[in-house]
């Protein structure tokens, strides 16, 4: 069945039908692109949202002010909220009850200058906890310690972009560093996934609060939910946020001067999201392989039924049915999987074309699932096989003589 | 070699059916050239695509070479009209997308004959037909005359004993009917059973014996030139 023969009578009866064939081709390989391409397209935005959140971990709770919009007992708008040392301490011991936080500060564009190299790379003042709070995978040395914060030393952790720019060769661990002039000591590096995150330099926020601008100020503060559900963080984030804003006589409505993100809802949120493009993406790929299948259907029986008399010529040459079905649906096969083979390479060089000038914050590689798509071409080759064979089948069944005399 | 018992056939028809075959009996031997005649309608080629395997019959029996055909399953006819029969058709019937050379070859094909050897004797067998130097033509780039010669080709390539054709010469005009009678005649020569199914009276004639049909029954069988008398039996009238 599947001899050389076989594929030459095949090759020939292809070749012999280039319409035919360019429809099929088309019908397939078009829906495989299409799949292809919006997959490709789904991912690609379900990859830049991930990526925005980084390594963040879901449980957690980030506090930033900024400037208030909307005048508050007596306080003009336009007025900076200032989170400090004993917002964090009240909150922390009076306010909720997380299992773990970290008030964070930061610094951009600090000069970090070892031996005669220097960069600019942003420091970032945070608390032993804050490696809970976000994904630090350490590949050397230690993490900042509770020892440190309380001493205020003078060490810091560094990411893996200044290994590259600044120590080179040399081992990083114990190397002193300055950072904005002043002299620190290299306890750990770490590597994370993501672009800019390698280029931050942690140390410890007592640390950087005192050495760098003699202040108590806290930029952020990230506190974990632990294993609280999603209603519990939400009233976590309800108390932080009704606590800041008494504080500090912000306006229930101002939505800029206390900003409480609850990780988790977020998570919930784009999950929500991406269900939603997924299922759309179901959904179109579903039709375009209902129409791919359609289309295959439609042309094979238009295919079988002009080769009518032919296949009454073949029988009456000695052709067996065996020999004309399997050379239908073998050729059946042969055209949908060349095409959709071409149509998944397509779509597959299409997205890398593409890939480059899409990036995006809310776009990042568009992957081709393959799992999805090679299924898909199954379903498609299946669906021509089976579109070959039916019409194929009443063809032969009838006697030779009816197939010649067909018009 | 061909033997044909009471055979009875009928078309199936809205509200009843039409009987067109209503009790053949035949015998045709090895090396025979036998002609079919009668008026149009008469059954003449549902007689021949009985005979050949391609239709069925209701009633009655068919022996091919000394195997009753009836009850064959559809497997088993396809093997008998590969390795006995030869079918040549009034419209040709070759592929219109191979060429005269692999039309030729098809048969072979599916008695699973390597290509090699195909092309080879199929190279032959159009050199026997005059037409080796069309080997790589279009049907569509062939007259009448060659596409018949090309037609007897691929019906000959598998060496039947039996060439079964339906007024293989209708659609060609008198000179060309003459060279592809004579065709004919040398296959029948070299011991192949020819049956020819024709209205003409001078194809018949070119024939070792004519059969006449009339509404389903033989009414003449007998030498050509004698069933052909214009004026036997008023059937030449019907015509
Ligand atoms: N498939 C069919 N269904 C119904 N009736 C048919 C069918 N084929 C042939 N007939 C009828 O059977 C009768 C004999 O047909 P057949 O083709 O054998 O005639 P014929 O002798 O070959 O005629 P012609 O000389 O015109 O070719 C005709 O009346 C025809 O109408
Ligand atoms: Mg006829």
């Amino acid at each position: 069945m599947f001899n050389r023969e076989t594929w030459i009578e095949i090759a020939h009866t292809v070749t012999a039908n280039p319409l035919r064939t360019a429809l099929t081709g088309l019908s397939v390989g078009l829906g495989i692109f299409i799949l292809v391409v919006m997959q490709g397209l789904g991912f690609g935005l379900q990859n830049g949202v991930q990526q925005d959140f980084g390594d963040e971990a879901k449980n957690s709770v980030w506090v930033r002010t900024g400037r208030t919009t909307l005048p508050y007992r007596g306080r003009q708008p336009n007025r900076y909220v200032q989170m400090r040392n004993e917002d964090e301490q009240r909150i922390t011991e009076q306010v909720v009850d997380a299992p773990a936080w970290s008030g964070r500060r930061m610094m951009w564009g600090s000069t970090v200058g070892y031996k005669n190299e220097q960069g600019n790379y942003p420091i970032v003042g945070v608390e032993p906890d804050f490696d809970e709070l976000e994904l630090l995978p350490l590949k050397g040395g230690r993490w900042l310690h509770a020892d440190d914060m309380a001493k205020e030393s003078k060490v810091c952790v560094v990411g893996e972009n200044l290994l590259d720019e600044l120590f080179k060769q040399d081992d990083a661990i114990g190397a002193f560093v300055t950072l904005r002039g002043i002299t620190f000591r290299v306890v750990g590096h770490f590597s994370k996934n993501g672009r800019w995150g390698n280029s931050m330099v942690y140390v410890p926020l007592t640390t950087m609060q005192r050495v760098f601008n003699g202040s108590d100020e806290v930029d952020q503060m990230v506190l974990s939910t632990g294993d609280l559900d999603l209603e519990g963080s939400k009233a976590m984030v309800e108390a932080v946020d009704g606590d800041l804003r008494m504080r500090h006589s912000v306006h229930p409505d101002d939505v800029r001067a206390v900003r409480v993100r609850d990780n988790q809802e977020e998570f919930a949120m784009f999950d929500r999201i991406f269900t939603g493009i997924r299922l759309f993406i179901w959904i179109i790929g579903g039709f375009t392989l209902l129409a791919g299948a359609i289309g295959v259907a439609n042309i094979m029986a238009i295919v079988v039924k002009e080769r009518t008399v032919e296949i009454g010529v073949r029988k009456a040459l000695g052709a067996t049915s065996g020999s004309i079905l399997s050379l239908i649906v073998i050729e059946a096969i042969a055209l949908t999987l060349i095409s959709g083979a071409l149509g998944l390479i397509t779509g597959v060089a299409t997205l890398n074309a593409v890939a480059p000038y899409a990036e995006h914050d809310y776009f990042a590689n568009p992957e081709v699932n393959l799992r999805v798509t090679v299924t898909a071409l199954a379903v498609l080759v299946v669906a021509g096989a089976i579109s070959g064979f039916v019409p194929a089948l009443r063809a032969v069944r009838i006697r030779p003589i009816e197939a010649l005399r067909y018009e | 070699m061909l033997a044909l018992r009471e055979i009875e056939k009928s078309y199936p028809l809205a509200g009843g059916s039409l009987p067109v075959l209503k009790g053949i009996d035949l015998n045709i031997a090895q090396g025979e050239m036998v002609a079919i005649m009668g008026s149009s309608g008469s059954g003449k080629s549902t007689l021949l695509n009985v005979l050949g395997l391609l239709d069925g019959f209701d009633s009655g029996g068919y022996d091919l070479d000394g195997v009753d055909m009836a009850g064959l399953s559809e497997k088993q006819a396809a093997r008998y009209r590969s390795q006995f029969l030869g079918f040549v058709f009034q419209s040709f019937n070759l592929i219109s997308f191979k060429t005269a050379l692999e039309n030729v070859a098809l048969p072979l094909f599916y008695q699973k004959v390597p290509r090699r050897e195909r092309q080879k004797r199929a190279m032959e067998m159009l050199g026997k037909m005059g037409m080796d130097d069309r080997s790589d033509h279009l049907p569509s780039e062939l007259s009448g005359g060659q596409k018949q010669r090309v037609a007897i080709a691929r019906a000959l390539i598998t060496s039947p004993r039996v060439i079964l054709a339906d007024e293989p010469t209708g659609a060609l005009d008198s000179t060309t009917s003459t060279e592809v009678m004579q065709v004919l005649r040398e296959v029948n020569a070299s011991g192949i059973t020819v049956i020819i199914v024709t209205h003409e009276a001078d194809i018949a004639e070119q024939c070792d014996r004519t059969i006449r049909l009339h509404d389903g029954v033989i009414i003449e069988d007998g030498k050509s030139g004698e069933v052909v008398e214009p004026t036997a039996r008023g059937a030449r009238s019907q015509d």
